[in-house]
């Protein structure tokens, strides 16, 4: 009797979980359908909708970029393109796709620093993940070596090549996140945002950015947001025509 | 006559002839520091009556437009070859007070009974700028005189009328009287909203002569610009010095000598003997504010028809550009170099655009700066900015560059010319045509911009995906709950780890203390057997404890748990070996139990030497 109850329950979750499972595919696929027909914007509504009930894929995002680039909304595919690759640093459409929208929109794109370059092979995860095993492999060596009485330069050595690459991945996630791609990516939507050098309409410009325009938000005050510039100055610009990469 | 009363008869007789030698030929001269002064300038005259100790010169000169007073006597002697000349100068100040040719007439000087007059002498003063507040040319000033004739600060900014942005060279000028020693505390500071301001620079400093008055004169070289349009209250400068005042004594003013600052005004401050004599006195150090007047500055708007590339830049330039490599892959970077050069705000400057950006992906530029200047509004920018082929192009298009020209009020659009490049691999190319120069400096061309209509294709993006995909989240892994569990796993699993190896570490310890301990109750039962003392129920029971204790050595067994047979196997003994502990073991058991009365009282040495080779020969 019990073991019946057990199957009965474990069959049950699967079934809920299934029909949960196969609800955002259905309306991915609907969207899918939608945009195939021509109906962007039917396809942005439903892609966003999915957006919003938290299915962040970078497949989801690739399609929305797609949608807007149709809708010739170069400010969002772009942001929806660099929202794929927050997610998978390695999504080839999304990438092939965000640069021709970059070339039609004409945006302006921060340059990476030097360091970034350097640790450009992985992306800040990945380092996160390498500091995290080359430190506890660099701690119990170092625990090894000091508990077996200094016997042996096996586990000093391998705690020495362990803590340096702990350093070397903690410096080079560090940099990353600071970086260009870092937590204050965010992207023009706006056409032709104008930056400023004070937050008011009649400020002097620092730069026009056209739309899908990186920039690095630095601050914000009221309706306005003070960001790193693609010249390297900064200026502010109205907090509503542009939107962060990361949600 | 000793030779030292001699020295004594002749030497007043040597003074003497020498004061009646030098008193013989007075003579007089007479000079002026400059001769063509300003009006306000002031200027010494000395009398020199050579050949005197002492003359009496007129106190004051009178001459109309010029004010003459004696300021002091020096007296200097001199003597080359015992021949002894003394001569005394009289210094007088003459300050102009209008423009002509003057004519200070013959000067008499009475030398005792002689009568000398000095030469006739001209001064030609000029029309000058007297006050420090007239600037030459359209500069305006504001200036203020605080702490009377201690300390001034004057602001002079170069327009009246300016652009918007528009970087408007200016001066700050901070002046003391050299004989306060004045040191700047604090500023200056030029306060007033609406503008931005350069840093001040590193002072230039020099000594004027403003009013009749010399300064120490410090200039701060700036640029102002507008923010905004409007009528702008620039300034005032404020600034914060320490300068050095006399005390003031209690008795009347009148009773204290007069002092050659003392002259033309007398309430200068610096009549105080203490300027006179600096270390016969003491000075008070005072905190010192100085304020200028404000200048007024009126900022127009720039004009409406702006051009599309035009970023803010506002001044007079020139472009040059270039670009390398000439010869590239598709998608293989080209560096192009564009030099901006000028006089205006470089501070705002954006890089030069691409004429026609379609079928390039650029990246922003990055920009240095080579000032001419003290306030970085003269020099030259260099833009590099790495663009990239995306097929095959004939050249880099033109760069553009817009400026607002205040003196002409007018915008105007630098466009270099086109940089032929080679582009191989890749589909061919779409965009127009390239002139055949290399590296060109670029010439202004109409007011307004051209924005180039695209030409080229648009390229097509790739496909819709079909799979959802698994869910990502965009925040990093060390921001993650799971990443911080995990740490803490491996956390409990070093201690876990370390916990485990000081167990081990006490074991090996336990261990090794109890071989250590029974190493040694062996060698001290060996060395008991050899020394031949004991009674042969001690020699027999101490020789089969010897062999337990090295079995339990060999084989890490409790010593007493060990008899005959375990030690012949953990010692792999033959037969004879064998039969020799077992008797060893029976004797030994045989006398424990059954007293040390029956049999031998001794063991001979035969027995002995037996028993110690069989203890011996057990080794594992």
């Amino acid at each position: 009797m019990k073991t019946r109850i057990v199957i009965s329950c474990a069959g049950l979750w699967l079934l809920c979980a299934s029909i949960l499972a196969a609800e955002p595919s259905a309306q991915f696929a609907k969207a899918n359908q939608e945009y195939a027909a021509g109906d962007f914007k039917a396809a942005i509504d439903d892609y966003e909708e999915l957006v919003r009930s938290g299915r962040d894929t970078p497949n989801l995002f690739y399609n929305l970029g797609n949608a807007y680039f149709r809708k010739n909304d170069f400010g969002r595919a772009i942001l929806s393109y660099e929202r794929a690759l927050a997610l998978d640093p390695h999504h080839p459409e999304a990438e092939a796709n965000l640069r021709i929208a970059r070339d039609e929109a004409r945006a302006l794109e921060l340059v990476p620093n030097r360091w970034e370059r350097i640790f450009a092979f992985a992306d800040e995860n990945q380092y996160a993940l390498a500091a995290s095993i080359s430190f506890w492999i660099g701690i119990f060596s170092v625990a090894t070596w000091v508990l077996g009485r200094g016997r042996g330069r096996g586990p000093i050595a391998l705690s020495i090549l362990s803590l340096s690459i702990f350093v070397i991945a903690v410096g080079a996630s560090y940099e990353l996140s600071r970086g260009k791609n870092g937590r204050g990516l965010a992207v023009v939507t706006g056409d032709k945002v104008e930056a400023r050098l004070a937050t008011a309409d009649n400020a002097n410009r620092v730069l026009t950015l056209p739309a899908g325009s990186e920039i690095k938000i630095v601050s914000q005050r009221g309706d306005w947001v003070y960001a790193l510039l693609p010249n390297n100055l900064h200026g502010w610009i109205p907090s509503n025509s542009a939107e962060q990469v990361r949600l | 006559m000793s030779m030292f009363r001699r020295i004594l008869f002749l030497a007043p007789l040597a003074i003497a002839a020498m004061q009646s030698s030098f008193a013989a030929s007075p003579g007089v001269t007479a000079v002026l520091s400059n001769s063509q002064p300003a009006v306000g300038q002031m200027v010494q005259l000395e009398i020199k009556v050579n050949g005197a100790n002492s003359a009496n010169v007129p106190e004051t000169i009178s001459i109309d437009g010029l004010e003459i007073h004696q300021t002091g006597t020096s007296r200097q002697f001199e003597m080359r070859n015992f021949d002894v000349s003394s001569s005394v100068t009289y210094n007088y100040t003459i300050l102009p007070l209008k423009a002509g040719q003057f004519k200070i007439p013959p000067q008499t000087v009475r030398v005792g009974n002689d009568s000398l007059r000095t030469p006739e002498l001209v001064l030609n003063v000029a029309q000058g700028s007297g006050n420090p507040g007239s600037s030459a040319g359209s500069a305006q000033s504001g200036q203020s005189t605080v702490g009377s004739k201690i300390a001034f600060a004057e602001l002079v900014v170069a327009k009246k009328d300016a652009y918007v942005g528009e970087m408007v060279p200016a001066e700050i000028r901070l002046g003391f009287d050299p004989r306060a020693r004045g040191r700047l505390q604090d500023g200056p500071e030029l306060s007033g909203q609406g503008f931005t301001t350069q840093k001040l620079q590193q002072p230039r400093e020099n000594l004027e002569t403003i009013g009749g008055r010399t300064y120490q004169v410090y200039t701060f070289k700036t640029a102002i610009a507008a923010a905004r349009p409007g009528k702008f209250e620039i300034g005032p400068v404020t600034a914060k010095a320490v300068v050095v005042l006399p005390r003031r004594p209690s008795a009347p003013r009148t009773t204290r000598p007069r002092s050659p600052f003392d002259l033309f005004n007398l309430d200068d401050p610096f009549s105080d003997p203490f300027f006179s004599d600096p270390f016969g006195s003491t000075g008070e150090r005072t905190e010192l504010p100085i304020q200028s007047e404000t200048a007024a500055l009126n900022v127009k708007p720039l004009p409406p028809n702006t051009p599309p590339n035009f970023s803010g830049a506002i001044g007079n330039f020139t472009m040059t550009a270039d670009a390398k490599p000439k010869t590239v892959q598709v998608g293989d970077p080209i560096t192009v170099t564009s030099t901006i050069t000028g006089r205006g705000n470089f501070d705002r400057m954006n890089g030069p655009a691409l004429e026609d950006e379609r079928g390039w992906h650029k990246y922003p530029p990055s920009s240095k700066f080579k000032q001419d200047d003290d306030v970085g509004m003269s020099g030259e920018k260099t833009f590099e900015m790495v663009i990239a082929p995306n097929e095959k192009k004939p050249a880099v298009p033109p760069l553009v560059f817009a400026y607002f020209d205040p003196v002409k009020e007018n915008y105007v659009t630098l466009r270099s010319t086109a940089v032929p490049i080679q582009v191989e691999g890749g589909a061919g190319p779409t965009a127009a045509t390239a002139p055949a120069v290399a590296a060109t400096s670029a010439a202004p061309t109409s007011t307004v911009g051209v924005t180039p209509a695209p030409t080229a294709k648009p390229q097509d993006i790739l496909y819709q995906l079909i799979d959802l995909g698994r869910v990502r989240s965009f925040t990093p892994i060390y921001a993650r709950p799971v990443f911080w569990i995990a740490q803490l796993a491996s956390f409990i699993l070093l201690l876990g780890f370390v916990g485990w190896k000081i167990r081990q570490a006490k074991i090996d310890n336990l261990e090794a203390q109890r071989t250590a301990a029974l190493q040694q109750e062996s060698g001290e039962l060996l060395r008991k057997l050899r020394r031949g003392e004991l009674s042969p129920q001690e020699y027999f029971s101490n020789a089969s404890r010897v062999v337990r204790v090295k079995t339990a050595l060999v084989k890490n067994l409790n010593p007493n748990a060990v008899d005959a047979e375990t030690a012949a196997k953990a010692f792999d003994l033959g037969e004879h070996e064998r039969a020799q502990l077992r008797t060893l073991f029976d004797r030994s058991d045989e006398l424990r139990f059954s007293g040390s009365g029956n049999g031998a009282k001794t063991i001979s040495s035969e027995e002995r030497e037996e028993v110690l080779r069989l203890l011996e020969s057990l080794r594992a």
